[in-house]
């Protein structure tokens, strides 16, 4: 099934575009899709995704509404992740 | 009451929500937590607008890389002045109608409740997670509405914490690393931040509009993005 990525703040300065359209395997969780990006986009890995067992950098939303990392995406989903931040 | 001058001074904006919402911004007290990078112009926009009583909190003084965007403080300020004496100087000449009260130190778990009593809105212009708890945990003790915002290089996030009614700060933001000490950031991405926070606070008190209560406001100046994420 093919869904909807888009990246903000500094994700899409590293992924270098604003938004793509991905393949992934039916029952595909919000987990299992940062997983992709960070096989697909190395950099993100190493520069900004938190670690294995900690995904608590990347924020993300589905179709305009907040989401946890056990979210299950269907076909046609617009999920955005962005870095919260917090400097004044 | 409001006085003659008042009333033409607020105008502009009386004829927007009544003597009523601007007899209730002047008996207001709002916290301003953080007195620099979006703390200027949420300071600046809530003297201008009228609030009757400001509290101001911060423990630096202003440094000279502060001055990119970190409007209330000018060169004659560097290294003197501390940020709430700095501010305060400038607030009081720009509206003399209303009180500017300062705290000039770090805000721990000993000495927040008293230095925030009275306050009807905190506005939270911090760099760091470690203070922001802190005023999530005393806004949802004592029933007062928290607005947040932070930034970092061109993009930014303002979100309105109402105790009972919205998630908390630490429901949205769990797990939130410490901030590098110099982050990346531009006066005006600081500017429509502090305006939006500034903007929150008077929907709170005058009931303008509606507030971003569950709702997380993403920008991205950069790339002329303004997205609301739904947080329930």
């Amino acid at each position: 099934m093919r869904i909807t990525v888009r990246y903000f703040a500094r994700y899409r300065s590293l992924v270098g575009r604003g938004e793509e359209e991905i393949e992934v395997p039916e029952g595909t969780t919000v987990r299992d899709l940062i997983e992709t990006l960070r096989r697909k986009y190395p950099v993100l890995r190493n520069e900004v995704f938190a670690e294995e067992d900690d995904l608590a950098d990347v924020h993300v939303s589905k179709n305009g509404r907040y989401v946890s990392f056990d979210e299950v995406l269907r076909e046609g989903d617009k999920v955005a992740i962005f870095p919260p931040v917090s400097g004044g | 009451m409001l006085s003659g001058r008042e009333l033409e001074r607020y105008d502009r904006q009386i004829t927007m929500f009544g003597t009523d919402g601007q007899e209730k911004l002047k008996n207001s007290k709002v916290a301003v937590v953080g007195v620099g990078g979006i703390g200027s112009p949420v300071a600046y926009y809530l003297a201008a607008a009228g609030v009757g009583t400001l509290l101001l909190v911060d423990n630096q003084k202003p440094e000279l890389s502060n001055l990119n965007r970190q409007l209330l403080h000018w060169e004659e300020d560097v290294g003197k002045n501390s940020k709430v004496e700095s501010a305060r100087w400038k607030l009081e000449r720009f509206n003399g109608d209303i009180v500017v009260e300062t705290f000039a130190g770090e805000l721990n778990g000993d000495n927040i409740d008293g230095v925030l009593e009275g306050v009807d809105v905190i506005v939270d212009c911090l760099d760091n997670f470690k203070t922001r708890y802190l005023l999530d945990d005393y806004a949802h003790r004592k029933m007062v509405p928290l607005v947040h915002g932070a930034v970092e290089g061109t993009f930014g996030q303002v979100t309105t914490i109402v105790p009972r009614i919205t998630k908390s700060l630490r429901e949205i933001f769990p797990d939130m690393k410490e901030t590098e000490e110099s982050f990346p950031v531009l006066g005006a991405t600081a500017g429509v931040v502090g305006s939006l926070q500034a903007m929150e606070v008077i929907k709170l008190l005058t009931g303008l509009g509606e507030p971003l209560l569950n709702k997380l406001l993403l920008i991205d100046l950069a790339f002329n993005t303004f997205e609301v994420v739904e947080l329930r």
